[in-house]
Parts: structure tokens; C-alpha cells; sequence
């Protein structure tokens, strides 16, 4: 208990510290008395603390939220599916959302940020129930992998769906270059505070239903003998990841990998209890999505790479070396 | 059985294979000629024929079906066999119908040392592309058995670290375009998407020569091959150098498939469904390399042709069309696996 709170605390450091790097880094480096002071003491006529009132707070703000959203959906999803390669990024869920938006601009439907949101969660939700319907069935032998395999086909087919729409409507594909871009940039601040609520109740939500969650994956028969409503609990865990996926790809375009890395290293900083897991996921991947997003901004001056380019990097190499750990009998 | 005879390369195949074989090679051909004279402009057959040897049979059709339908159609045949044979080869060596070079990182290797030699050497020429598709291919591959290997390779490991390294070139490709210039970076978008349209006699040389090269050194190997499907000690026993065979199996498949990259871009899920296609025409026992080759080429000419006849307003690269296709077989075969059938 006591390690836990540690670790949740050390996080929360970093986490503080990302936001800091965040704030400080960029085209032009800020110091932090200046951040500070445009906390404290607003001065309108300081170029430099209107830079970081301007720009740097809803880019840090957006990193935050998709950082927690894509954090805590791994973590349930990977114990929904007993499956330690599960990512809403990974299994196509992302995709589902961007389809969704694309189909929406092209039809004329989704005119603004706020139908476009419904639209993404729609769209998440369609593929969260197809990939757990393929590839999620049973903790059979292979499971692990089917279960990747069903995300990367699925991926593959609605990226090949949208392309096509998008080849077809420049005006689309004009507006979506803002989303598939998996950037920090590019959204209005309003428009991305109005999902903070979504993602702080999904994510409290998934505290409260964490306990529940961790009896189901003692096995369906425990489960049951501690009176726990299996099939209600799946579709409560289905509908928070849509949610929390949908929203962080609203707010930042389709981003891989943080889903999947910051659980697993979660698990091995607090063990396998859901709540914790829960916690630390939210506050690392935050800060992991901030630093990737920093790295972006200094690694290739004078531009800037999206921060879905970064963890797709760091987490696609994390993703092979988890295979390789990975022990036979679980394959 | 009955065993074929070309000089030193003897085949033993099933009546069914034969038979199943030369009815792709009928079905191509038919392809091909329709390919030829597919769209406006009623150029005779005989003319077409003529003019893709290159007999001068007068002004629209030397250049419309000469220079322009031929060497894509060929393209498309060509690169379908390369795909068809590296899809065979290494679902073969794996022992698992869901290995396919386009999804566990090599083709996307590919795409990264082509897109890099673009954006470092201002590569145009595309044997320079090529040699980069090569090498790019080959260091993700090595990579991939670098990661995966533990004590031998398990197949499904593998997959596992070939869809991370996957994600890992593409972010490189991604850097490199977001870093390269305008000009280059409009090249190597238009050469990602996949795709056989305006395709030269240069691409045609290009595939002609890997597939020359690499197809012979396969089908030499190919009983190694099928005894390798029986187990290493089954092979071992049967006195096939197990760890030669399958290197230089595993090399050339690779290189197949950064060949195919070279000349059309990423082009998915021709190497996955085609061998899974030739195994069930054929009902062969083991991997069969020629249909497979066949298969591919069919395929892909096919879906290029289905590409040509949409109307205008919806002229897709066939890479759209060979995943719309291939994506749903992928989730069909998971399926199947997940309901305990054989994965």
C-alpha cells in the first residue's frame, strides 16, 4: 500500500515536470520564473507569457487528457481481455474514431467540434465491439496474438476506407490533415476544455468499477460467487475505453502505443491491482505523451513531428521487446 | 504425381496442382489481353499483341497499349508473382498462414529505405530506390529475428515483434518526410500509397531482373522447403542442411518482397491471401510455390483492372481495393482461429 502511494506520488512529479518541460520548451525557451509569473501575476504586454498563456497551456492541456484517456483505456482494456497487447490504438479503435469523423465531414454532418465528438465515439465504439467480438474470445492458447492480428486487419481496413474517401473529398481531407496528424496543435483551447468533464467522469467511473473488474478477472465462475454482474461490468469497461479512446483521438488525432506501454509499465511499478493501475496509468500517461510531444518539438528544428510519430517510435520498439518476454505457453 | 522436367530443376507435382496451374496461367493470360484492350481507343487484339513486343503497328496503339497499358499490366503481373511467392515462402518457413510480409515490418522496411534514399540522395533513378527498398527490408527483417530470437524463433513471437517494428519504420518514414524537401517528399508520398499506374519499361526491367535472380534460387530450395514443413529433425533426417535451407529461404522471400516494394510501392494483403488461395485451389498438402506466384500475379492485375473500370470520380490506387479484399479475409481467418480451429 505504502509503495503504491509512492509510486502514485513520484508520478505525479513527473508528471509536474512534463508539464513544465512543456511549458518551457519550444521554438522559443521560456524560464520558469516567466511561466510562473503568468500564472501568478498575469501580464498581457509580456510577449513571452502570452506565448505560453496563448499556446503552450491548451497544448499542455490537450497532452494531459489524451495522455490520461489513453492510459487508463489500456489499462482496462488490458484487463478486460486478459490480453497484455491490448490498445485502442493498436486494435484499431482510434481508427474507428477517425472514420467515423471523416465519413461525418464528408456527409456535411459533423460541422463543428462538438459533432464531431459524438461521431468519434460513435465511430470508436463500432470497432471496440467488432475487434472484442474477432479477436478477444476466450484465454486460449494464441489469444494474445489473434487478438493484435484482429487489430492491425481491422486497422488496415477502415485506413483503406477512410483513404478512399478522403482521395475522393478535398475538402475533407483538407480538415482531417489537422487530425490524423496525431498533433498536440491544431485544436481550439474551448473546444478541448468542453471534453475535460467527459474524461475526468470516465475516469473516475473506471475507479469505481476497477474493483469489480479485478474480480471478473479472477475468472467468470469467481466473478459469480462474489456477485459480480459479468456482463454488466464488460459493457460498463466497453463503453468507458470508447469513450476515453474517442475522446483523446477528438483531442489529438489517433495516437499508438500509449495505451499499451504506460499500463505495462504500471504494472510492474504498482502489481496487478486494478485501482492503482488505474491511477498511475492516468498520471503516466499524461507525462509520457508531454515528453514525447517536447521531444517532437526540439528533435527536428526548425519544424516540429506530431506527437503520435514520437510514441509510435518509442512504443513500437516497447512492443517488440514485450513479445520478446513473452513465454511460449502464452503464445 | 508426375514429376516435371526443365534441364537440372525437376518438380514433382499432384495432377491437381498441374492442372489447377495451368488454368491460372489461361486466366492471366485472358486477363492480360483484356488488360491490353481495356478503355477507348479499339486497338485489335493481333495489334496489341504486336505492339507489346514491340512489332510497329502504327501511332495509337504503339503508344497507348505500348507504352503505356503494357509495362503496367506486366507490372502488375510481375510484382503479383513476387508478392504471391514471398507471401508462400514465408508462411511456409513459419508454418503460419497469418505471416505476410506486409504485416510483420518488412515491406514497411522497405518503404523506409526508399523513402530515406529519397530524401538523402535525392534518389529519381529507380534503381537506386531499389537498392534502398533492399537494404531497408533486410535491416528490418534482421532486426525483427534480432529481437524475436530467444533460444530459436517462435513463429508467432516473430509476427508480434514484426508488428512493432513495423510501427517503429513507419515513424521513421514519417520523420523522414516530415524533414526531406517539398519536391522529394511529393515524390516519395505519390510512390507510398502503392500503386501500378504509370508505371514504365524500367519498372518492368527492374521486376523482371529480382524475380529472375531470386524465383530460380526458390524453386531449387523448394523441396527443402516442403520437408522443412514436416519439422527440423524430420528435415535433418531426410538429409536437408536445415539451417542453410531455411537462411536462404528466409533472404530471398525478404528480397521478394523489397522488390515488389521497390517497383509499386507498399501494395497489402496480395501476399497473404494468394498462397492461402493456391493451397485451397490446389489442395495441396504443403506450400506450392508456382500457383502461389500465379495466384499473386492474378490477383493483383485483377484488382487493377477492377481499379480501371470505376468510374472517374472514384480511381483508387489498387491498394485500396487489394485490402477492402484482403482486411476482412484477416479478420475471417482470426475469427475462425478464435473459435479453436487451426491458427
Amino acid at each position: 500500500m505504502r509503495k503504491r502511494a509512492v509510486v502514485a506520488v513520484l508520478c505525479l512529479v513527473a508528471l509536474v515536470g512534463a508539464v513544465a518541460l512543456s511549458l518551457a520548451v519550444g521554438a522559443k525557451q521560456i524560464d520558469l520564473g516567466t511561466i510562473w509569473n503568468s500564472l501568478a501575476a498575469y501580464d498581457p504586454e509580456d510577449p513571452l507569457q502570452r506565448i505560453v498563456r496563448e499556446s503552450r497551456w491548451s497544448r499542455t492541456l490537450i497532452g494531459i487528457l489524451a495522455g490520461s484517456a489513453l492510459g487508463v483505456a489500456g489499462a482496462l482494456m488490458q484487463s478486460l481481455t486478459r490480453n497484455p497487447f491490448a490498445d485502442p490504438g493498436l486494435l484499431g479503435i482510434n481508427a474507428g474514431a477517425s472514420l467515423a469523423v471523416v465519413l461525418g465531414l464528408t456527409t456535411g454532418l459533423a460541422t463543428g467540434f462538438a459533432t464531431q465528438v459524438p461521431l468519434a465515439f460513435v465511430g470508436a465504439g463500432l470497432a471496440a465491439v467488432l475487434v472484442y467480438a474477432i479477436g478477444a474470445r476466450g484465454a486460449a492458447a494464441g489469444a494474445p496474438v489473434r487478438l493484435a492480428l484482429a487489430g492491425v486487419a481491422l486497422t488496415a481496413l477502415i485506413s483503406s476506407v477512410t483513404y478512399a474517401v478522403l482521395m475522393v473529398d478535398d475538402a475533407t481531407l483538407d480538415q482531417y490533415r489537422l487530425w490524423v496528424a496525431g498533433s498536440l496543435t491544431g485544436r481550439q483551447s474551448e473546444d478541448v476544455t468542453a471534453l475535460v468533464p467527459l474524461v475526468v467522469i470516465a475516469i473516475a467511473a473506471a475507479l469505481v468499477a476497477s474493483r469489480q473488474l479485478e474480480a471478473v478477472a479472477l475468472g467468470e465462475d469467481a466473478a459469480r460467487a462474489l456477485g459480480v454482474r459479468i456482463g454488466a461490468i464488460r459493457t460498463v469497461i466497453i463503453v468507458l475505453v470508447t469513450l476515453l479512446a474517442a475522446a483523446a483521438t477528438a483531442a489529438a488525432g489517433p495516437i499508438v502505443f500509449v495505451g499499451l506501454a504506460v499500463p505495462h509499465l504500471a504494472r510492474a511499478l504498482v502489481g496487478a491491482s486494478l485501482p492503482w493501475l488505474v491511477v498511475v496509468s492516468a498520471l503516466g500517461g499524461a507525462a509520457l505523451v508531454l515528453v514525447c510531444d517536447v521531444i517532437g518539438r526540439v528533435i527536428a528544428p526548425p519544424g516540429e513531428i506530431g506527437v503520435g510519430i514520437t510514441t509510435a517510435f518509442i512504443g513500437g520498439l516497447i512492443f517488440a521487446l514485450m513479445s520478446r518476454r513473452m513465454k511460449v505457453v502464452e503464445l | 504425381m508426375r514429376i516435371l522436367r526443365i534441364g537440372p530443376l525437376g518438380i514433382t507435382t499432384h495432377r491437381r496442382t498441374f492442372a489447377v496451374g495451368l488454368a491460372l496461367l489461361a486466366a492471366l493470360a485472358a486477363l492480360f489481353v483484356f488488360a491490353l484492350m481495356q478503355g477507348q481507343s479499339g486497338i485489335s487484339v493481333l495489334d496489341s499483341l504486336k505492339a507489346v513486343v514491340g512489332i510497329p503497328v502504327g501511332a495509337p496503339a504503339d503508344f497507348i497499349v505500348g507504352q503505356v497499358r503494357a509495362p503496367r499490366a506486366l507490372t502488375a503481373v510481375l510484382v503479383g508473382a513476387m508478392l504471391g511467392v514471398s507471401g508462400a515462402v514465408l508462411q511456409s518457413l513459419t508454418r503460419n498462414p497469418l505471416a505476410s510480409p506486409d504485416f510483420i515490418g518488412i515491406s514497411m522496411g522497405a518503404g523506409t529505405g526508399a523513402v530515406l534514399t529519397i530524401w538523402l540522395v535525392s534518389a529519381t533513378s529507380l534503381w537506386i530506390t531499389a537498392a534502398g527498398a533492399v537494404v531497408g527490408a533486410l535491416t528490418t527483417a534482421a532486426l525483427i529475428l534480432a529481437l524475436s530470437w530467444r533460444r530459436g524463433i517462435v513463429p508467432l513471437r516473430l509476427i508480434l515483434a514484426g508488428i512493432g517494428m513495423g510501427f517503429v519504420v513507419q515513424a521513421i518514414t514519417q520523420y523522414a518526410l516530415t524533414r526531406m524537401d517539398v519536391h522529394d517528399a511529393g515524390n516519395a508520398l505519390g510512390w507510398l500509397v502503392g500503386s501500378v499506374t504509370g508505371r514504365t519499361w524500367t519498372h518492368v526491367t527492374v521486376a523482371v531482373t529480382v524475380l529472375a535472380v531470386l524465383l530460380p534460387v526458390i524453386l531449387w530450395h523448394a523441396r527443402s522447403l516442403r520437408t522443412l514443413e514436416m519439422g527440423d529433425d524430420a528435415a535433418r533426417a531426410l538429409g536437408i542442411p536445415v539451417g542453410v535451407a531455411r537462411s536462404v529461404l528466409a533472404v530471398c522471400s525478404v528480397l521478394l518482397a523489397a522488390g515488389a516494394v521497390a517497383v509499386t510501392g507498399p501494395i497489402g494483403f496480395i501476399a497473404l491471401v494468394a498462397p492461402a488461395l493456391a493451397l485451397r485451389a490446389t489442395r495441396s498438402a504443403g506450400v506450392t510455390l508456382l500457383p502461389s506466384a500465379l495466384m499473386g500475379a492474378l490477383l493483383l492485375l485483377a484488382a487493377d483492372q477492377l481499379s480501371q473500370l470505376m468510374p472517374a470520380t472514384l480511381q483508387f490506387p489498387v491498394g485500396v481495393f487489394t485490402a477492402a479484399v484482403g482486411a476482412p479475409y484477416l479478420l475471417w481467418l482470426v475469427w475462425r482461429a478464435s473459435r479453436g480451429g487451426p491458427s
